[in-house]
């Protein structure tokens, strides 16, 4: 059985390269069908934004890439309540309707039960 | 299972550190290194929090001496070899990046 593997991205997703790098990781972990999860935690939560659109700025659309996770066999997809509601989005209308929505004390158990964890 | 926490960043204009403190377990500990010592400078809302919470808080020596931040009885100034027996102490490492 391999390590379970827990990344947490928490960069807004078009001011650098973290939020993409994040979601590469989890993309190539589920082509590897290894057990990965997905956690949106801060600023993080903006990736989950709708109707986002960076072509002036010249960047591929990650919100595609977000979409292919279930696909991927990625299902294992949360949501931060907190960071959500402190930056004005309902968690229950995010394009991503896979992801759970998870208070703090629900986070905490989640980053116990994996073996491991990348925080970008 | 027990998870190492290690920061980096100064806690001033950031938040990984106050998302770390959510999110942070009973069993688990802190480690500051870096600029993220910058949390135990005394009269700060960082300082406060870190003194009002009972945590496993752990800051390398060497980064607290090069900042002139004196390490409070509720911290513990570690080196590095230090800082890998607490890293194999633990089931993992969580670094905020």
């Amino acid at each position: 059985m391999p390590k379970s593997l827990l990344i947490i991205s928490r960069q807004a997703p078009w001011s650098g390269p973290n939020a993409r790098e994040a979601l590469d990781i989890v993309l190539a972990g589920g082509a590897f069908d290894l057990p990965i999860g997905l956690l949106f935690l801060d600023d993080g939560v903006f990736q989950l934004a709708a109707k986002q659109d960076a072509k002036a700025l010249q960047q591929k659309d990650l919100s595609a890439n977000l979409q292919a996770l279930p696909m991927f066999g990625v299902d294992e997809l949360f949501v931060c309540a907190d960071s959500a509601a402190e930056r004005g989005l309902d968690p229950n209308s995010l394009p991503l309707e896979e992801a759970r929505t998870l208070t703090a004390p629900e986070i905490t158990a989640l980053i116990d039960r994996y073996d491991q964890v990348i925080t970008l | 299972m027990s998870t190492l926490h290690v920061l980096s960043h100064s806690p001033f204009g950031d938040d990984r550190l106050s998302s770390c403190l959510r999110v942070i377990g009973a069993n688990d500990a802190l480690l500051l290194s870096g600029d993220a010592v910058y949390a135990l400078q005394p009269g700060t809302a960082p300082f406060n929090t870190l003194n009002t919470r009972a945590l496993n808080l752990f800051v390398l020596a060497e980064d607290v001496q090069a900042r002139s931040i004196e390490t409070p009885d509720w911290a513990k100034a570690i080196d590095y070899p230090a800082f890998v027996d607490l890293s194999i102490h633990h089931d993992k490492v969580n670094s905020w990046l």
